[in-house]
């Protein structure tokens, strides 16, 4: 699975969860950059993202990603464990 | 040492800058080593006793964190119980001085157990200098620490800008900087240091502190039982909004300002909350930096485990918005109210911080609720966001004045009184020199119920003017860190894209014109030293 990929399913799960289709993700997209992506969205996100990509990720891991891109890497690290 | 002191700004801060400067240019190690020096001395000025209150916990936390990194990998589960015992001790630490009379009190309110209240001496700035420390050991146990010395550990937590009253900073942001910092004098970090500097003195000496001279005794009036009117109790609850609005963001473009003088950039902490659009906004705006801890170590753990196992049941975690309202509660309202809980409880130990807290989680419910309920009602995004914003600013605006009424007063009877005030309970009343300056007018108003009161009509106009000029302020202008955006003056600042019109004409520039404003700033701000008040946050 490419980047490029697992950002286009990012997106749709974004999109989905905040009811906006609207938003692109590009890999340099951080959380401020998308109105109404709060922190109880954010974590709906990510459980979401953990059961899309079979992936579990740590929470001092969550609490830091700091973009939409250090996500797609954390994904890509968790399917090669 | 107080950054509104003469000690502090003749006495300190320039000889400290001139060896650090001195220093560093023989040798980095040497200039830093004397950056932790300094610290201690700032930290001892007021009182010494706080080094020797301080200095075991902060030796403590040392040794918990080296222990973390030596058995991190190895023995993962050992590294939990060992962050778990640090995250434990050091809130009994803040727990012991901080809580433990009022928890004695609260047990002789509820039992009337008839305990005598213990005297702590609080030792500064506990609550900023502890949560740092917590913050520093998960770092440590997440791996994200990869080697610290015994010197860079004391020069986070000690470097003197931040640490009475934050922001709350992370190793990771910090040390970084330190070990790239040149250490020398840097034209563009003194000017930007400086203009930070005295922009914040003059917010906290000519905008905050006359202010709290005004409000406090309808504050102390209303915890007596005195009811105060219409426009008083108003005046209240602006005014103690404006006052703490001032004097934080004025502390904190300072120690922006103190840290830029060493080279050093402080993340965001204050970017005009009172502009905020819903209350979820708000906390994104002021204090960020506690937001920031509260919801990576409190409120994201909990709801990441709470949706977790609502995920594990077969649940599905897309969709919230579609959640009924039993799951809206679980998921998102317990968490929510229980951080904001702890956030009452961080700023006091007392009823009216904790009932703050309180109120504040069940605001934040309400506007996550509205999230998740508005795109049934309304569902046009674009349209909700252009015709609503008036309405969802004012709805903010008086969320947080309300609330501002119990974070200053004394007592929960006092908020309550005040609360009443502001809805015309006890009725309205003015000067009964204005009403007669106002001629037709005034004659009107007393028809209308407004009694005229034997207080000062000069306080009076004096205190409305003030408010009017401080909320265009707060409301209409740039704040500093757009003035200063393309100097990049804080952490997450980005660097400033084509700025708007108004932004253009007045954004910060090495110019004359900018050279004389902010002298004429800095003359100001010290004229008005004198007097010592401390920051409100100080006390937290």
């Amino acid at each position: 699975m490419t980047e490029q990929t697992t950002l286009a399913t990012l997106t749709l799960i974004l999109r989905d969860l905040l009811g906006d289709n609207n938003i692109d993700l590009t890999l340099r997209t951080a959380r401020d950059d998308v109105p109404g992506w709060d922190s109880f969205t954010y974590v709906n996100f990510i459980v979401a993202v953990e059961a899309e990509f079979r992936v579990k990720f740590r929470i001092a891991d969550v609490e830091s990603f700091s973009d939409a891109g250090a996500i797609v890497a954390a994904i890509a690290a968790g399917r090669s464990r | 040492m107080l950054f509104n002191s003469y000690i502090f700004i003749f006495g300190f801060l320039p000889p400290v800058l001139a060896v650090f400067y001195v220093l560093g240019a023989r040798s980095r190690e040497a200039a830093l080593s004397w950056l932790i020096a300094a610290s201690l001395l700032f930290y001892a000025w007021w009182r010494p006793l706080n080094i020797l209150l301080i200095a075991p916990s902060i030796l403590i936390n040392y040794g918990i964190a080296c222990y973390l990194k030596r058995i991190g990998h190895s023995n993962p589960a050992r590294a939990q119980v060992v962050l778990i015992g640090g995250v434990v001790f050091n809130l009994c630490f803040l727990g012991y001085f901080k809580y433990i009379a009022f928890g004695e009190q609260a047990l002789n309110d509820l039992f009337d157990a008839g305990l005598p209240l213990t005297q702590v001496i609080l030792p500064l700035g506990i609550s900023f200098i502890t949560f740092q420390k917590i913050a520093f050991l998960v770092d440590v146990h997440a791996g994200r620490i990869e080697r610290f010395t015994f010197r860079e550990y004391a020069l986070f937590v000690l470097f003197f800008p931040q640490i009475i009253a934050g922001p709350i900073v992370h190793y990771r942001e910090m040390m970084p900087q330190f070990k790239v910092a040149p250490c020398r004098f840097d034209a563009e970090d003194v000017s930007v240091g400086i203009c930070l500097f005295f922009f914040g003195l003059a917010k906290k000496l000519i905008l905050a502190d006359p202010l709290g001279r005004v409000i406090g005794p309808l504050y102390d009036n209303a915890a007596s039982g005195v009811p105060q009117s219409l426009a008083d109790a108003w005046i209240a609850a602006l005014g103690f909004t404006l006052q703490i609005y001032f004097d934080f963001s004025g502390y904190c473009d300072m120690a922006l300002g103190i840290a830029r003088l060493f080279g050093i950039k402080l993340p965001v902490n204050f970017n005009s909350p009172l502009k905020a659009r819903s209350v979820i906004d708000f906390w994104a705006r002021w204090h960020i930096t506690l937001t920031r801890f509260l919801t990576a170590y409190i409120y994201m753990p909990m709801t990441l485990y709470l949706m977790r196992r609502r995920a594990a049941n077969g649940q599905p975690a897309r969709r919230a918005r579609d959640a009924k309202v039993a799951t809206f509660l679980g998921l998102l309202a317990v968490p929510t109210i229980l951080t904001m809980l702890v956030s009452g409880l961080w700023h006091g130990a007392g009823y009216t911080f904790i009932l703050w807290g309180l109120l504040h989680g069940l605001l934040l419910c309400v506007n996550h609720a509205w999230r998740l309920i508005r795109p049934r009602i309304w569902p046009d995004t674009a349209s909700y966001n252009r015709l609503a914003a008036p309405a969802a600013f004012m709805l903010t605006f008086l969320s947080v004045l309300f609330s501002m009424v119990l974070f200053r007063s004394p007592t929960v009877a006092g908020a309550a009184m005040l609360w009443k005030g502001m809805i015309g309970v006890y009725g309205a009343a003015m000067p009964r020199t204005i009403l007669s300056h106002l001629g037709p007018v005034g004659g009107l108003l007393v028809q209308l119920g407004v009694q005229p009161a034997w207080t000062s009509g000069t306080m009076f106009v004096g205190a409305a003017a003030r408010i009017g000029v401080l909320l265009f302020i707060a409301l209409a202008l740039p704040n500093t860190l757009e003035l200063l955006a393309l100097y990049q003056p804080a952490l997450g600042v980005r660097p400033a894209g084509a700025p708007g019109r108004l932004l253009g004409f007045v954004a910060w520039k090495p110019t004359g014109t900018w050279a004389f404003s902010l002298a004429c700033v800095a003359l100001a701000g010290i004229l008005s030293l004198g007097e010592l008040h401390e920051f409100l946050y100080w006390r937290f």
